[in-house]
């Protein structure tokens, strides 16, 4: 008797998230500069229309988490955006005429990745 | 082989002023369309556009306008033609827009869609003329674009047909 036809399924992920998330921090040259969370984005969307226009400043972009004292946030932004914001933070080399840089700390797909950083780890 | 390929944008500028199409310069509108594209695509995409850019063709009595550019960027310089709203020249702020009509990798090609384009905006003027001396000029330069069509394959960038038909409308 012939063996019975097995059915095969094959599920292929080539990327299943939409969204990229960044967690950044901001520096700047001299210290004692602060930015309330509006004028973060302000800075954000700025830098995006600098370098790639309004097109691209439209891009849905948004800023999950931010902490004022240090300066640091998460940010999410779809993945077909994720080249160009993050090019866009680069080349950001100024504030209202204070130098400051962007400092990326951690990339991820996922949100959850962003809770636990193994480069901060400590070993006892 | 190994080339630098291009894109050829075949626009015709749409405006209700006479006056906007006459000012037609091939410059002004090289830097029209080069602050366009910064405003919209940015600083990457005026400097990724304006290395292969260049307004190969203009007719000022059709509005006709002949842009080129590299065949890697060209869509940010197609997406960028409907933001442009104005024309300006000494002063005056003539309002229109680019209607694009065909996208052609080489001149000719855009060359022998713009040959039958004006054919067919020739029978539509003919269509709708109202006056009987408009209504000959447009029927004889008809009939001669068709003869020429039976005597040669090709005939030149019809810059006589379409000028005739402009002239007959104004």
């Amino acid at each position: 008797m012939p063996a019975p036809a097995t059915t095969y399924e094959r599920v292929v992920y080539k990327n299943p998230s939409e969204y990229h998330y960044m967690k950044v921090c901001l520096e700047f040259q001299d210290h004692g500069v602060g930015l309330n969370a509006a004028q973060f984005k302000q800075l954000l969307i700025s830098a995006l229309k600098d370098l790639f226009g309004e097109v691209d400043a439209a891009l849905p972009l948004d800023v999950l988490t931010y902490e004022e004292k240090t300066l640091s946030a998460i940010l999410r932004i779809c993945s077909s955006g994720l080249v160009k914001l993050w090019s866009s933070l680069t080349l950001l080399g100024s504030y209202k005429g204070k130098k400051c840089a962007f400092r990326v700390i951690q990339v991820s797909p996922f949100l959850l990745a962003l809770s636990g950083n193994s480069r901060e780890l400590v070993l006892d | 082989m190994v080339r630098f390929k291009h894109r050829y944008l075949l626009c015709e500028l749409v405006s209700d002023d006479p006056r906007c199409r006459l000012s037609l310069d091939d410059r002004v509108l090289g830097v029209l369309v080069r602050d366009t594209i910064a405003r919209v695509h940015g600083t990457f995409g005026a400097a990724a556009c304006s290395i292969g850019f260049a307004v190969r063709y203009l007719n000022a009595y059709t509005g006709i306008v002949l842009l080129r550019c590299r065949k890697e960027f060209y869509q940010l310089v197609w997406s960028a033609l409907p933001f442009i709203t104005y024309l300006e020249n000494k002063g005056h702020r003539y309002p229109c827009f680019f209607n694009t009509l065909h996208v052609g990798g080489t001149i000719r090609t855009c060359q022998k869609f713009l040959i039958q384009y004006n054919r067919r905006q020739l029978l539509i003027l003919l269509q709708n003329c109202t006056d009987e001396g408009e209504r000959e000029a447009i029927q004889k330069s008809v009939t001669r674009s068709c003869l020429l069509e039976e005597e040669s394959g090709e005939e030149g960038l019809s810059d006589s047909g379409g000028e005739e038909a402009a002239e007959a409308m104004e």
